[in-house]
Parts: C-alpha cells; sequence; structure tokens
C-alpha cells in the first residue's frame, strides 16, 4: 500500500516493495530482540510509552515498566517518538527517501496518530464494564476499549484526506501503513506464540483451519470475481486480474504482484490499489461493529471473518484488532471474560496464510499469460514467486518459533518470564497499529469514487464485496471455527 | 493515465473470453469446491480441540 494511492500516476516501484518488506522484518526483529534481553534481567524496552484508560488526561500516559517510572509519561511519549523516528529514518534512506522530509513528517503523522490513541482512550470512550465506570465515577461510556483509539486515528486520516488534501500531502512521505503494519505483524508472532503456548492443541488446531482461507481467496473468490470483472462489467484482462486479485486475495498486495506478473502496465494494479484501500476502510468502519453484535458468541468465527473479509493487511489485522476488543468487552459486559489474543491470533493466521501464496498465484497467471494470452519472449520464471513472496512473513515465522521455543522448550524461569518481554513489544506493536490507521485514512481520498471512471470499478468492488465475498467469507468462517471459543481468563 | 484515459479504457470494446481463460476459471472453481470439501470432512472428523 505504501504511498501507492498518492503517487497514483507514478510507475510501481515493486524493488522498493521488496525492500519495504525486509526492512520491516529487520524493525520487526529488531524489537523482539530488545525485548528479549528483559529474560536476562536487562529492560532495554520499559521506557516505551503505555496509555491507559483515563478520566484525567495527566493520568494517561506512563513508561511500560515501573524501573524507568522516573521518565513520567510525557518523558516515555518523548523517548517513544526518538526511539521510533531514529529507526525508521535509518530505514526508510535505505528504500531511497528523502529523510528529512520524512522525519518532518513523522514527526507530525506520530503526533495526530498518538494524540487520536489518547482521545480514544478516555474513559467516555474506552470504559466497557460497570466496575469500570464506577472506578472513573462516570454513569455512561461508548464501550469501545481504548482500542477505540484506532477508530479515532481512522477518522483523523479521513478529514486530512479529504478535506485538507494539500496537508496529506505534505505527510505522504511518512503515510506508509504497509510498512506499519508489516512491522507491526513480524513483532505480533511474539504475542501470538505466548498465546498459543498455552493452549497449543488449540492453536494447532486453528492454524490447520487456515488451509480454508488459502482455497477460499484464491480458487473460489479470484475466479468469481474475474468473471464478474470480465463478462458482467466487461472489463478488459489487464484491468480485470488486479481487480480480481485486489478484490479476492490480499489487496495492494495481490493487485500488485499479479498486475506485474500479466505485464499490465503499472498504473493500472496501482488505481485498483486506491480502490482498495477506500473500500477497506469502509469495511474496518463497519464490519468490527456488526462481529461485535452479531458473533460476539461465536468470537473465533467472527476472527476469521475479519480476515477473510477485510482486504489489505493493514486493515484486516487492524479491524481483527477493534474486533477482538469489542467482542471481548460485549461479552464481559454479559459475564464471560475470555484469555486476549485469540480472536486477533485467528484474524492474523488467516491473512497470513492468504498472503504466504501470493507469489505463487501470480506465477500461475504469469505463466498462463506469457504462454497463452500475450506471447512474448518475456516468460514468467519460477523465481518470481520468490521475488513476490512478502519476506516479512519470514520475520513473524521466526518471532512466532523462538518465542514458542522459549515458553515451551527452556527453562521455567524463561518462560515465566517471556510473557512481561511479549507485552513490551506489543506496546511498539500497538503504536505500529496506530501509525496504520491514521496512514490508511490519509491515503482514504473518497472523491476518488467520484472522479470519472472510477465508478465502473467500484461498482465491481461493491457488488463483488457486499455481494459475495463478505457472506462466502462468514460461511466458511462459520463452518471451520463455530461452536469454538477462546478459553477463559483464568 | 489520465482520467479522460482511464475512463475511454474502461468503456472500450468487451474482449471475449478466450478459453484459456474459462479453463483458468472452471478449474480454480472445480478444485477450489472440492478442496473445501475436502476440508469441510477434516473439520467433521477432527474437530477443533480445546
Amino acid at each position: 500500500m505504501s504511498d501507492i494511492t498518492v503517487k497514483v500516476a507514478e510507475p510501481i516501484a515493486l524493488k522498493a516493495r521488496l525492500n519495504e518488506d525486509w526492512l520491516a522484518l529487520v524493525i520487526g526483529l529488531l524489537v523482539f530482540a530488545l525485548a528479549l534481553f528483559s529474560l536476562g534481567g536487562v529492560d532495554l524496552l520499559g521506557w516505551a510509552v503505555n496509555t491507559s484508560v483515563y478520566i484525567d488526561v495527566s493520568s494517561a500516559l506512563a513508561p511500560i515498566a515501573k524501573a524507568y517510572a522516573w521518565l513520567g509519561g510525557g518523558g516515555a511519549l518523548l523517548a517513544t517518538y526518538a526511539a521510533l523516528l531514529v529507526a525508521l529514518s535509518i530505514g526508510v534512506s535505505t528504500l531511497g527517501a528523502d529523510v528529512k522530509k520524512f522525519a518532518v513528517a513523522f514527526t507530525a503523522v506520530f503526533a495526530i496518530a498518538y494524540a487520536s490513541w489518547i482521545v480514544g482512550s478516555y474513559a467516555h470512550i474506552a470504559a466497557v464494564t460497570p466496575a469500570e465506570q464506577q472506578k472513573f465515577g462516570i454513569g455512561w461510556s461508548l464501550k469501545l476499549t481504548n482500542e477505540g483509539g484506532y477508530i479515532v486515528a481512522l477518522l483523523s486520516g479521513l478529514i486530512i484526506a479529504n478535506f485538507l488534501p494539500g496537508f496529506a500531502n505534505w505527510l505522504k512521505e511518512a503515510i506508509r501503513p504497509e510498512l506499519y503494519i508489516k512491522i507491526a505483524i513480524v513483532i505480533l508472532g511474539a504475542t501470538v506464540a505466548v498465546t498459543a503456548a498455552g493452549r497449543l492443541t488449540l492453536a494447532s488446531s486453528l492454524l490447520l483451519r487456515g488451509a480454508a482461507a488459502i482455497v477460499e481467496a484464491y480458487l473460489i473468490y479470484w475466479a468469481v470475481i474475474y468473471y464478474v470483472a470480465r463478462k458482467w462489467f466487461g472489463f478488459s484482462r489487464e484491468w480485470s486480474v488486479p481487480l480480481a486479485s485486489g478484490i479476492s486475495i490480499c489487496g495492494v498486495a495481490a493487485a500488485i504482484a499479479t498486475g506485474g506478473a500479466i505485464r499490465a502496465r503499472p498504473a493500472v494494479p496501482v488505481l485498483v490499489s486506491s480502490l482498495v484501500v477506500v473500500f477497506a476502510v469502509v469495511e474496518v468502519l463497519i464490519l468490527p461493529f456488526l462481529a461485535q453484535t452479531f458473533l460476539w458468541h461465536e468470537p473465533l468465527v467472527a476472527g476469521a471473518w475479519i480476515g477473510l473479509a477485510i482486504k489489505t493487511d493493514g486493515a484486516a489485522v487492524a479491524g481483527g484488532g477493534i474486533t477482538e476488543s469489542l467482542i471481548m468487552a460485549k461479552a464481559a459486559a454479559e459475564g464471560i471474560k475470555y484469555q486476549p489474543g485469540w480472536i486477533l491470533a485467528t484474524t492474523t493466521t488467516v491473512k497470513i496464510f492468504i498472503d504466504i501464496f501470493i507469489g505463487v498465484w501470480a506465477f500461475i497467471l504469469g505463466y498462463i499469460w506469457t504462454n497463452y494470452i500475450d506471447k512474448g519472449p518475456d516468460k514468467a520464471k519460477p523465481i518470481d514467486i520468490w521475488q513476490r513472496f512478502p519476506k516479512f512473513i519470514l520475520g513473524f515465522v521466526l518471532v512466532f518459533a523462538v518465542s514458542l521455543w522459549l515458553a515451551l522448550g527452556t527453562t521455567p524461569e524463561v518462560a515465566k518470564a517471556l510473557p512481561a518481554a511479549a507485552s513490551e513489544a506489543n506496546v511498539f506493536r500497538v503504536i505500529f497499529f496506530i501509525l496504520t490507521f491514521f496512514s490508511i485514512g490519509v491515503l482514504s481520498d473518497f472523491r476518488k469514487l467520484w472522479q470519472q471512471g472510477f465508478g465502473k470499478l467500484a461498482a465491481v468492488y461493491f457488488v463483488s464485496l457486499f455481494g459475495f465475498v463478505i457472506w462466502v467469507g462468514l460461511l466458511i468462517s462459520w463452518l471451520f471455527f463455530s461452536g469454538f471459543k477462546p478459553p477463559l481468563a483464568s | 493515465m489520465s482520467q479522460t484515459d482511464i475512463r475511454s479504457e474502461l468503456d472500450a470494446p468487451v474482449e471475449p473470453l478466450l478459453p484459456i481463460e474459462k479453463k483458468l476459471i472452471g478449474w480454480s472453481l472445480g478444485i477450489g469446491i472440492v478442496l473445501l470439501v475436502v476440508l469441510i470432512g477434516f473439520n467433521h472428523f477432527v474437530p477443533i480441540k480445546i
């Protein structure tokens, strides 16, 4: 996704996308490695800022570890900002970005995004249970949990995109939702492993069911949407392939990978990608609340559904986070307290399983196109599979495997200390989620839907998404995940 | 690519589905449905373990 929709007319830099994958992997592993020092008693990330639900804003912020309490909330916030600024500036310099512009823009992005998060943690927005309301001395709240801050960040971005386009353009160097969510997913590997270690049989059962998502996205969704685009709407092959991939597989990454594979002109998948982002925003604003209302008694179905229905990694995984908070809040109000992490882990598993095969699908399409449709000297090669493989997934798998080994294969002391280390890393995961939400908002210029020519593209998307993808996704999620609940919190 | 270009492209004459495209759609759906049935069977006989 990154700055794709801002630079709509520019060629796609596939190389840059791959570099962004590697960069996400490196930064995610760095955060994880620093967090692991706490297993040996050296707390290197305890200064990171954490936000609690508050009624008095002066009590909202604090460092994650008590050992760094002397920093205070403001100090922790500044330290977190400075650390991210340095790490990301070095990172984006390797992508060829203008570091000075990035630093200035990132400062504004971080300030607005984190301010949105703080607003979302206000007790009248976030407090969930009657006990919490009593604790804060309030009679009502929106019960969005503090993750309602994601919605506030998204809305802030949307306002900027649609009412302050000049400002949105000024921010573009730091509007990199793909990079942010990929870093977050790598870090998420630790939390998922800690969660899975507690219920290994349940986790492996969920993993096996992720296979259904691959079949659904690539073989069912893609074929139907390609047919709809070609036959019902009369799109050319060049437009139909990225469109079908964007709607059915994984939004932007799939549109670009398959568009490249069939040798489409670069602008085609980029334009499709901008549409994917806009629809993903609409879905993130609607589906988690529908899941809370209708699927709160089937949390894992809700998690899988979000992973299957919302396109783009950022929106899907972040939507899974919101869904988890909303469903846990609703269940808590009914006296059921689930262990956190399972709904988000289900969404992430589904999404990652789908992502893994983008390269394979792009190769299959490339092979068919270059051998049977647009025959030419530039044939698809097996190496394309590796080149298009989303490398950040390697980071997620590595972090997951190392964390699982630490939880199950080492000493009880290490296993006992691991959840605290994972929570410190998780603070950064949350911050990258916030940056993702805000960035997606800034990229979502709804006026594009009204621009000439976009109506027909949007119509295919609308018909496919709301007439087919969402409902089939719900059916498949129900078939594979219904009746099974996350473990209860002890 | 300007907005006018996009509009004219999207309104261009329809390219008929080639046999290879029909094969791709048919085989995808066929294999997909078979695999889903297999997975549903698997899900039935090997239920999620808590």
